[in-house]
């Protein structure tokens, strides 16, 4: 049994040494046909590992917002159906205390109002997106000031004329000079800079830097009057959960209290929506992983055209090597011997071509990594996967060939010019 | 049209009949003809013989022993190796009996190019399961006895004609068949290097393996011992050669 065992698997060193033999034979075609699969297994590994970045850049803009919270924003949620009972969104103020107190689980909340703003000092500016917010916005958000302080609950109550920025906002402003303590101008009006935010980063080409945050109050006060309708409106609200707790739980909590605070009935229309990161991520490995197999199923094609190529160099080879294959026949090749020996040829090639496509799609992941700042992660799986999956493009493509040499008869074979 | 047997018993004969036929036919199909290449032949051949078989091309001589080295399947008729019918064997079966029965040396050689001699003569080893080493050491063995000890290394194209047919001779014999069959061994050789190969070849039948020669030229079949000669795919005479060429060591 173990004689057996060995003998075939020396059956196997053989046949690859064989093919070894015949593919230097033909060095030029190998490398040619080689290359095919080369780029194939190029375009699906670099395919996938694409498709996985996407997931993790997705994951990690997420996981910037805060990774255990709800978003509540004024918008009809119109996903059911069902009579509009309002003819725009709301949430207010109220509400957010409202859910504060009677919801569980609450770390924190932060309530917050948005308005595109410009900020100008010593004749240079910048606009950005500023955000009136709370001390409970760094809370829920993991922000926090990486020179100087964030808002504090005494900002909001006197309405201060106080700034934080985000890092791009500083720089475009102050270069590389800490501009904490700093006097800005916003929309005429003179802003202390009190603090400056640590780097979130960016993703998916979105500058998380480009912001600047003041007090809810301050913003309400100076740049939302015309966009509001009533004084105690918000624009989105975050409310943080501590670890553990139930986000499906805690939205359905949230919109029966909700619901109830603006009369909705049965199936009539929200004036507000409810978001969870949770369902962000549901939502957002949906949409990566459609964008994945779209990917790959476009790279396939390339590697399909690759196995074709091995296919038809196989075919070549077969009939080159007519008389070769009968004179094995005659010293006693089986069929089986016949058809291993042309299935490892091909296999070898794809396997050879698989390898080297790796290595260009692991050369190309980290130089996308590196210079476009997009994670491409080529992991031991990939690797094992795509060296696999050639030996199954070789077996695959190849198969027919070998099939057909070893359907060939002995003599008609040895016969062959 | 005499045939002449071996002069032995009938009893004898059967048990050591090496090579059998019995009423062989092989029909080919040309142009919407049917062709008969070999015509109910039944002969035997008995080990330790040196056969001549001779005819003009088309006589059906190399579809003879095509067939009786199991590389042609017969239209009708049965052939038996050693005691073992062939008819009912599948593809798999008959590659293990040349492997095992039969060696086989071609006009042409038949070397795998840019493959040194040591491997050539190895392949029908790799078919025989035997392991690296084992398969070095006696195809090393073989090419020693042909006299290729210092060649074992060198391609093909590094090798004269009378080397690469010894080579071809070593890889027929390394599998130790009962059998040795040649489809004229000498015919791309000059006369000097055929005499070299006819010289081993009566050298190996004196060991006492079984040689069968298809060649149309007398001299060559003159070093046999039998001479059987084809036409139109029958057996026309079958005798002992009586001047033998014997070829001096």
């Amino acid at each position: 049994m173990i004689g057996n065992l060995g003998q075939k698997a020396a059956g196997w060193v053989v046949n690859v040494a064989i093919a070894m033999t015949a593919l230097r034979t033909n060095l030029m075609r190998s490398i040619l046909t080689t290359l095919g699969v080369m780029i194939g297994v190029f375009a699906v590994t670099l395919a996938v590992a694409v498709g996985s970045g996407a997931q993790v850049s997705v994951m990690q803009s997420i996981n910037a917002l805060g990774s255990n919270m709800a978003l509540v924003f004024p918008q009809p949620d119109t996903g059911e159906g069902g009579r509009r009972s309002f003819d725009r969104g709301r949430l207010t103020m109220r509400d957010a205390r409202a859910i504060e107190k009677q919801i569980s689980g609450i770390s924190d909340i932060a309530p917050q109002l948005r308005s595109n703003i410009q900020l100008v000092v010593a004749g240079r500016n910048a606009s950005t997106n500023a955000i009136g917010a709370t001390p409970g916005y760094g809370k829920v958000s993991n922000l926090v000031a990486e020179s100087g302080r964030f808002i504090t609950e005494a900002d909001v109550r006197s309405a201060a004329r106080v700034v934080v920025l985000g890092p791009t906002v500083a720089r475009k402003l102050f270069g590389d000079f800490d501009p904490v303590g700093e006097t800005i101008r916003i929309n005429r009006a003179p802003f202390s800079v009190i603090g400056i935010t640590e780097s979130k980063g960016s993703s998916f080409g979105n500058d998380n830097d480009d912001i600047a945050l003041m007090p809810i109050s301050t913003m309400r006060q100076r740049f939302s009057g015309d966009t509001l309708a009533g004084p105690d409106d918000l624009q989105m609200l975050f409310v943080g959960f501590e670890d553990g707790v139930s986000l499906p739980q805690a939205k359905r909590e949230m919109t029966r209290l909700l619901r109830e605070r603006y009369r909705v009935r049965g199936k009539d229309i929200n004036p507000f929506t409810i978001r969870t990161t949770e369902e962000f991520m549901k939502e957002s490995a949906q949409v990566t992983g459609i964008f994945q197999i779209v990917l790959v199923a476009i790279a396939s094609i390339s590697l399909l055209v690759g196995g074709i190529g091995i296919m038809n160099i196989m075919l070549v080879s077969v009939t080159e090597r007519t008389r070769e294959i009968g004179l094995r026949m005659a010293l006693g090749a089986k069929r089986s011997d016949i058809r291993n020996q042309f299935l490892v040829e091909a296999a070898v090639l794809c396997v050879i071509g698989g390898a080297m496509g790796l290595i260009f799609a692991i050369a190309a992941g980290t130089a996308l990594t590196v210079y476009a700042d997009f994670p491409v992660p080529i992991g031991v799986g990939v690797g094992i996967g795509a060296i696999i999956f050639s030996a199954f493009i070789g077996l695959l493509f190849g198969g027919y060939p070998a099939v057909r040499a070893s359907r060939l008869s002995p003599i008609e074979a040895l016969r062959s010019e | 049209m005499t045939k002449t047997r071996m002069n032995l018993p009938a009893g004898i004969h059967k048990i050591m009949a090496l090579v059998e036929t019995q009423d062989l036919v092989k029909n080919y199909e040309l142009g919407g003809e049917t062709v008969r290449a070999v015509d109910g032949v039944s002969l035997s051949i008995d080990r330790g013989e040196y056969v001549a078989i001779m005819g003009a091309s088309g006589s059906g001589k190399s579809t003879f022993m095509n067939m009786i080295g199991c590389l042609d399947i017969p239209t009708s008729g049965d052939v038996r190796i050693d005691g073992i019918a062939t008819s009912d064997r599948d593809g798999d079966a008959l590659a293990e009996l040349r492997n095992q029965k039969i060696g086989f040396v071609f006009q042409q050689f038949n070397l795998l190019a840019r493959t040194t001699a040591l491997d050539n003569v190895a392949v029908p080893l790799i078919y025989a399961g035997l392991g690296g080493d084992e398969r070095r050491a006696k195809a090393q063995a073989k090419l020693q006895e042909m006299g290729l000890g210092d060649r074992l290394d060198h391609s093909p194209a590094k090798l004269s004609g009378g080397q690469q047919q010894r080579v071809a001779i070593a890889r027929a014999l390394v599998t130790e068949p009962v059998i040795l069959l040649a489809d004229e061994p000498t015919g791309a050789l000059d006369s000097k290097t055929s005499e070299d190969i006819m010289q081993i070849f009566q050298t190996l039948n004196d060991q006492g393996i079984t040689i069968i020669v298809v060649t149309h030229e007398a001299e060559i079949a003159n070093h046999a011992k039998r001479r059987i000669e084809f036409r139109d795919g029958k057996v026309i005479e079958d005798i002992a050669v009586t001047k033998r060429r014997k070829v001096k060591p």
